[in-house]
C-alpha cells in the first residue's frame, strides 16, 4: 500500500513513525561518530566510523519516504531546530565511555532494527522495498555489539558495572520511544503497518536475554510511558544537544550546500 | 584479552580466486569478521573470509609472517634457524 491508501489518521501516525526512526538513526550516527577517535583499537574505531555512515545512509532513506506525505526531506534534514527532533532521548548527549557505545550498539541499534523489521514486513510498500538492505547491514552492527558486550562482560568488574549502568539507563527509554505501547502504536498495528507493540517488546526481551544475563541483568519488562511523554514527537520532553543537531544539519557548510 | 592477527581474503565475483587484501587485529573470530567487513568495505565483495594468521601452515617459505606455524622439514629448519 502507498501512503495515500491509508486513512488520514494512519497516515499521520505513519509519518511520525518514519520521522522517529529516521531521527533516531541520525542521532545514533552522530553518537557513533563521536567515537571515531578514542575507540579501544584502530579496528574498532574504523568499525564505528562505518556504522556511523550506515546509520546516516539509513536515515536518509527513511527521510526520503516523507516525500510520500508531501513533506520535503531536505527541509526536514537541514532546517529543523532540536526541539522538533523525534529521536530517542538517550541519544541527546554523547556516549560517556566505550561501555556506553557498546550498550548503544546492542540496545539502541538492536531495538531500532527490531522496529524496522516490524515495519519492513507490514503493509507500507516503501518500507518493504527499502528496509531489507538496511537490515542486512545491521547484521554486522549486531555482531559487533554482541562480541564487544561478551568481551566486556568477561573482563574487569569495573567494565561490567559501566556496561550494566549504560544498558540500564538506555533500555527503558529506547523501548518506550521505538516500541511504544500507546494508542498510536495500536492504530498502526490495526492498519497492518507494524505488528502489535506487545509482541515486539517480547521479541526484544528474548533477543537481549542472553547478552544481559552475562551482566546479571534481565530486560525491562514493559516500561510505562513517562509523565512528560510528547505524543507528537514520540519521545519524552527534551531535545538533542544543539551542537549535535548543528553537525547533523551541516550548519557550518550551509554556504557550500548543493542538492 | 590478547589480540591476534587475522588475514583477510576476498573476491568480487564467484569466478575469481580469493585474494589477500589485508589484515586486522581482533580478540576473537566474531570481531575479526566485523572488523574485516567494516575495514575493507569500499568494494562490492561477492565473498570475504578471515583466517587467523597462526592457523596458516606455510609450505615452501621458512621466513615471512607465516613461518611461526611452520611444520615438517622446512618448518623445522625455520624453527632451528632462529
Amino acid at each position: 500500500m502507498n501512503a495515500r491508501d491509508f486513512s488520514p489518521e494512519v497516515r499521520e501516525a505513519l509519518q511520525r513513525l518514519i520521522l522517529s526512526l529516521a531521527d533516531t538513526k541520525r542521532m545514533l550516527g552522530i553518537r557513533y561518530s563521536d567515537w571515531l577517535l578514542g575507540a579501544p583499537s584502530i579496528e574498532s574505531g574504523i568499525a564505528t566510523a562505518s556504522m556511523s555512515q550506515d546509520e546516516w545512509g539509513h536515515a536518509r532513506l527513511l527521510y526520503a519516504m516523507l516525500k510520500d506525505f508531501g513533506v520535503d526531506p531536505v527541509e526536514v534534514e537541514h532546517s529543523r531546530p532540536p526541539a522538533e527532533y523525534c529521536s530517542a532521548s538517550c541519544l541527546d548527549e554523547p556516549f560517556a565511555d566505550w561501555a556506553a557505545v557498546v550498550a548503544g550498539v546492542v540496545v539502541v541499534d538492536g531495538t531500532l532494527s527490531l522496529a524496522l523489521e516490524r515495519f519492513a514486513t507490514g503493509a507500507y510498500d516503501a518500507a518493504r522495498r527499502r528496509i531489507p538492505k538496511m537490515l542486512a547491514e545491521e547484521a554486522f552492527h549486531r555482531d559487533f555489539g554482541q562480541a564487544w558486550m561478551r568481551r566486556i562482560s568477561e573482563g574487569s568488574e569495573e567494565g561490567r558495572q559501566l556496561l550494566a549502568a549504560a544498558v540500564e539507563s538506555m533500555l527503558p527509554d529506547v523501548v518506550t520511544c521505538l516500541l511504544p505501547g500507546d494508542d498510536e502504536a495500536e492504530l498502526l498495528a490495526g492498519a497492518g503497518v507494524t505488528g502489535q507493540p506487545g509482541d515486539a517488546r517480547a521479541r526484544l526481551g528474548r533477543r537481549l536475554a542472553e547478552p544481559l544475563a552475562a551482566l546479571g541483568m534481565v530486560p525491562a519488562a514493559d516500561p510505562p510511558l513517562p509523565g512528560d511523554w510528547i505524543a507528537s514527537r514520540r519521545r519524552p520532553a527534551g531535545e538533542p544537544a544543539g551542537d549535535a543537531v548543528e553537525r547533523a544539519r551541516g550548519d557550518r557548510n550551509r554556504a557550500l550546500f548543493v542538492e | 584479552m590478547e589480540e591476534a592477527v587475522y588475514d583477510v581474503f576476498a573476491r568480487k565475483q564467484r569466478s575469481e580466486p580469493l585474494r589477500h587484501i589485508g589484515y586486522v587485529d581482533a580478540t576473537d573470530d566474531a570481531l575479526a569478521r566485523v572488523y574485516a567487513w567494516k575495514t575493507y568495505d569500499e568494494e562490492n565483495w561477492f565473498e570475504m573470509c578471515v583466517v587467523r594468521r597462526s592457523h596458516i601452515i606455510p609450505v615452501n617459505r621458512i621466513d615471512g609472517p607465516y613461518a611461526a606455524r611452520a611444520t615438517g622439514r622446512l618448518g623445522r629448519h625455520a624453527v632451528e634457524g632462529r
